[in-house]
Parts: structure tokens; sequence; C-alpha cells
């Protein structure tokens, strides 16, 4: 049982955001049924009734969609995905029987139907509390025939919305990755709709998205040593940083234009603020050694970042605004690739460890609460936040080649994303469509 | 079992060589490479399967090796770049162009700093000795190209190397 009444602090906030989306939900009952989502909890046991429909073109479209809503809720971890009992649906006038509901487990119902309307398609979807028969949600969603994958994503992503008071940003994003068979390629959320940015035989690495998706960055060989280029995405004009010595490891600073990046023109290896047009903002670090993978506090304020300062790699935080940098870790040896929740609370970061593994594992701003997310499955690396903070895409090498895996915040629900363009590594998760 | 990695090393090189039409095929042993030790053996049959094909001539500028996470110079590793630097003083036309490689563990971003910093530490103890920096250049691969590919200490001991290219 995880739905619960919720704190009169938690409704506010609930209705607040329920005010301002676009559809309509009776707000005063929905905001009973928020299930609060807790590291450990269980999931929301949710049956999902087949989409109804007359037959023909209509049937194809509902079958379609049932398998987008259903593979997209099982995405997020968030639920138990149940079978709509048989005699869930009264024989006469269809109303639905929220006994059998309830004998099955079922906490939440959705279900609806497809129509062909003008020749779009239209869903409507309902959402009930099987528990109380109230009804949650009421929706309708229509499109041409090849945004049916769209419409179902749109409800899912109200559905979480509905469920979890928090606007869900999974849906519609994105993962950027480098294909040893394609180069630079970004893909759906879910491994769906792969494309190519470039066919660039050099290495490539390490490709990030802007926050405002406008602009691509990377590292790529094409000069013969590792130069750090940025793409507009509109006009499709590529700026090189063009600089000596190494140019690598790209990250967008939130709330601002500019990117940092790890340079070794001066000599040592520093992070430096870039701008779109490739022209250098600002040092800042300054240490001897190596520093680099930065990556930003969601306002953008801080920096936590991988320096040699104290010897072996280790994962240090500093105020963009100045001041010393503090170490963040302190347990291993070899600390890398620290990736900052968008939530603002958790870094996750990779660990090389003494019996060869890499693990991840996040851990708190101030230090407190680490938490190993990976064991006993080779190496996992380049762990990237879903813009929602609440999964974590990476790269395992567990079932022999490098491949892009998911898993949810706190390590749970491990699972490779299907994709068909060879190894993958170095994923970004990406806010952008 | 000695001989065996030695046969598998100097296989990986006949194909090196005969892949590139540029590149000199440097020993894969530590200090004293060429001078019978076993790596020696392998490094000169494949140094000779290049040259037969016209492909390879030249010097042989043995590659130095590190501890992992460390771009410091070994003993060994000084004593070969010794020998390359003498090589070098002798042929100062020649320009060299110095990778910077490591293995597979630790993360790609953070090696290739560290391949960096490799190759760097190789051309300045070379123009210690006396080489002229200006025919020098350094590039970094991290771990994109490894030498051997096996993932197991014997390969990453041979991975972790600064590699010698003359043009």
């Amino acid at each position: 049982m995880r739905i619960r009444t919720i704190s009169i602090t938690a409704a506010v906030t609930t209705l607040l955001c329920l005010l301002l989306l676009p559809f309509t939900i009776r707000a005063e009952e929905a905001n009973e049924y928020i299930a609060i989502r807790k590291q450990g909890a269980g999931r929301i046991a949710i049956a999902l009734d087949r989409t109804a429909s007359k037959g023909g073109r209509e049937s194809e479209w509902a079958g379609s969609i049932d398998g987008t809503i259903r593979s997209g809720l099982d995405f997020t971890g968030l639920f138990n995905l149940l079978q709509a009992p048989a005699n869930m649906r009264n024989p006469q006038g269809g109303a639905l029987n929220f006994a059998a509901l309830n004998s099955v487990g079922a906490e939440i119902y959705t279900g609806g139907t497809m129509t062909k309307q003008s020749g779009k398609a239209v869903l409507d979807m309902e959402v009930y509390d099987a528990l109380s028969g109230k009804q949650l949600m009421k929706r309708s969603y229509s499109g041409e025939e090849g945004r049916l994958r769209a419409m179902g994503l749109q409800f899912c992503a109200d559905l979480v919305e509905l469920l979890t008071g928090r606007k869900s940003l999974l849906f519609g994003s994105r993962i950027v990755y480098i294909s040893n068979r394609n180069g630079i390629s970004i893909c759906d959320f879910d491994g769906q709709n792969v494309e190519h940015f470039t066919a660039s035989r050099a290495i490539s690495m390490n490709p990030v998205l802007s926050p405002d998706g406008n602009y691509l960055a990377w590292t790529d060989y094409s000069s013969g040593k590792p130069d750090l280029y940025i793409r507009n995405l509109a006009t499709r004009s590529t700026v090189s940083v063009g600089k000596p010595g190494v140019s690598i490891a790209p990250a967008w600073r939130n709330g601002t234009d500019e990117l940092a990046a790890t340079l070794s023109f001066e000599g040592d290896q520093e992070i430096y603020l870039v701008k779109p047009n490739g022209m250098i903002s600002r040092r800042l670090t300054n240490s001897r050694g190596i520093d680099v993978s930065p990556t930003f506090s969601p306002d953008g304020s801080k920096m936590a970042f991988v320096s040699q300062r104290s010897g072996a790699p280790q994962i240090f935080i500093q105020e963009l605004r100045g001041g010393e940098a503090r170490r963040l870790t302190f347990s291993g040896s070899y600390n890398t690739q620290p990736s900052w929740s968008p939530l603002g609370d958790r870094i996750v970061f990779s660990s090389v460890q003494k019996g060869g593994e890499i693990n991840l594992f996040t851990i708190n701003a101030d230090g407190s609460g680490l938490l190993q997310l990976t064991s006993g499955s080779r190496y996992n690396e380049s762990p990237s936040w879903s813009p929602d903070g609440s999964m974590i895409v990476f790269m395992s090498n567990r079932q022999g080649g490098k491949r892009l895996f998911v898993m949810n915040a706190d390590g749970t629900n491990q699972r490779p994303l299907v994709l068909k363009d060879g190894e993958q590594q170095q994923p970004n998760w990406s806010r952008v469509k | 079992m000695k001989h065996k990695i030695s046969g598998i090393a100097c296989a990986a090189m006949i194909l090196l060589a005969g892949c590139s039409s540029k590149s000199t095929i440097s020993p894969v042993g530590q200090a004293g490479a060429g001078t019978g030790s076993g790596a020696g053996t392998g490094a000169g049959a494949g140094a000779g399967a290049g040259a037969g094909a016209g492909a390879v001539s030249g010097p042989v500028l043995g590659d130095i090796f590190y501890d992992f996470d460390s771009s410091a110079l070994s003993k060994d590793a000084q004593e070969q770049l010794r020998q390359n630097a003498a090589w070098l003083k002798k042929n100062t036309a020649q320009p060299v162009t110095i990778e910077g490689h490591c293995d597979e563990r630790g993360t790609d971003e953070y090696n290739i700093a560290l391949g960096e910093r490799r190759a760097n530490s190789a051309k300045e103890y070379l123009t210690t000795l006396g080489v002229s920096s200006s025919k020098l250049t350094t590039v970094s691969y991290g771990e994109e190209r490894p030498f051997d590919p096996a993932h197991n200490e014997e390969a990453w001991s041979k991975n972790r190397r600064a590699h010698f290219v003359t043009k």
C-alpha cells in the first residue's frame, strides 16, 4: 500500500502544480492520491486495461498505444503493471468493477478508447483510484497516425505527474552517446528513434547537448589530436576551440550558455569556461596535475570535478564565484566522472575498485550518504542523470561489449537499453527533444 | 607462456606494419629491446616483416612504460629514453610524434589527460638529454588505442606507454 494521504504542505504544492496543467483534473480529489515514492518504497500497483476500439485501423492503433504505454510506464520503475482482471467490467453497462480490481491488488486503474475522427487517432484515457472508485484524470489525446507513440508517451507523462506530484521530464528526453559504428548518435530515453549526428571516422568522445538544446559539444580527433567542437544545431555551423594540447570533457553550465572543458594549452590540464563561439571565457582551476570532468549544480553556481591535486584522482567541489575547492570523495583511491543530479541533492560518480571492477556510487554534495549502485558487473562508467533526476544512464560491459544501461536513482531496476548500433558508450541524458 | 605472448605481440606488430605506410614499429619490450630478450626478438621480427613489405625503414625508437595512474619515468623508461635520445641526436631532421597511451582501467576523459602527461614526460626528458623539442610533437590517445586489447595486467602493462612514431 503506497498511496497515502499527504501533508498540507505537499497538498498545497500539488495544487499549485495542478493549476498549471492544461488538462482537467479534479484537483481536490487527485491530491489525495499522490503517491510519494521514496527510496526503497514499493511500486504503484496499476491495472492497465486494453484500449477499447471498434476494430480495423482503430484496433491496430489501440494495440500500438497499449504497447507504448505499457513499456513507457514500465521504464520508469515506478509501477507494478497488473493484468486487468477479466471480470473488471460489468457485462451490461461497461461500468468498472472495482471489487475485481481490488481483488488483484490494483491501486490505480487506467483504460481508454481509441477512435478515428476526421482521419486522426483520438485516444480518450481515464484514470481511477481503484480503492475508492474515484476518477483521478480524464483526458483526450489526438494526432496523426505517426504521432501514436508521442500520444502514448504524453499520457505516461501525465499519469506519472498525477501520481508523483512532479512534472515528468523523462518521456520527452533523449540520450546522446558514442556508437562504435556510427559515431555521435542520439536516441529517445528508452533507446528508440536512433539518429546519427556524424559519420566521422576519427575517434569521437563525450558528446553533450546544451540545456536549451541549441548546441552540441564533443571531442574528436579529426585534426589528429583531441579537440573540442561546438555545433549550432540550427545553423549547422561548427566551431573548434583550436588550442594546442588536449581539449576534452565538455559540460554545459546550467543557467548560462557556456560550457566547461579541460584544456592544456597553458601546459597543465585545467578547467576553463568556454563560450558557444569557442572563445575562452575564463579559467576555473589552478592546480598542478589533471583537473577534468566538470559537472554543475542545477543553478550553475557550483562545479564538481576530478582533480589529481591530492595524488590519485578524487572529486572536488568549488564555487564558481571563487574560493578553495573542497574534496568530496574520501572512500576509494580512484573516483572520477561526477554527474550532478538535476534535483541538486546527489552526485553520481564512477570508482575504480581494488578488485578491478569499476562501480557507480552516489553521494550528497556535503560528502554524506555514500551509496553504491552497481557491483559484481565489471566496468560501469560514464553515469548521467535523467532530466528529472529519477534515473541514471551509464555504460556497462557486464554482458561483454560496451552497452548503455539505465537504472533508478537508488540503483534498482538495472537493465540495458536496446540499441542495435554495435557498442555504445559515454551517454549523456538531455532534457531536450 | 612467455614465447606464446611474444608470438602474439609479434603477429600484432606484423599486422600493424602491414597497415601503416609511415609508422615505425617500435619494440614492445622493456629497456634493452633488440638486445636479445624475448620481447626484443619479437620486435625485430615485426620490424623485419615491415621492412620486407617496403613499409618501414629507419630507427627503432623503443616504447617506454608506466605504472598505473602515473606519468613518472621509471629507471627502465629513462634508459630507453637515453637510447632514443642518442638516435634522435644523430637524426635531427626526423620529426617524431610521441603518443601517450593508457590501459583500459580508469575513465576515458581522465585517461586522455593522463596520456598527455605521459607523452609530455617523455618529451621533456628527451629535451633534457639535448634533443631539440622542435621536431617532437605529442598526442594523447588515452585508452582509445590499446596495443594489446586483452583485459589483464599483462596487456595493461603494455598499454601504459609512450610510443614513438616517425614520419
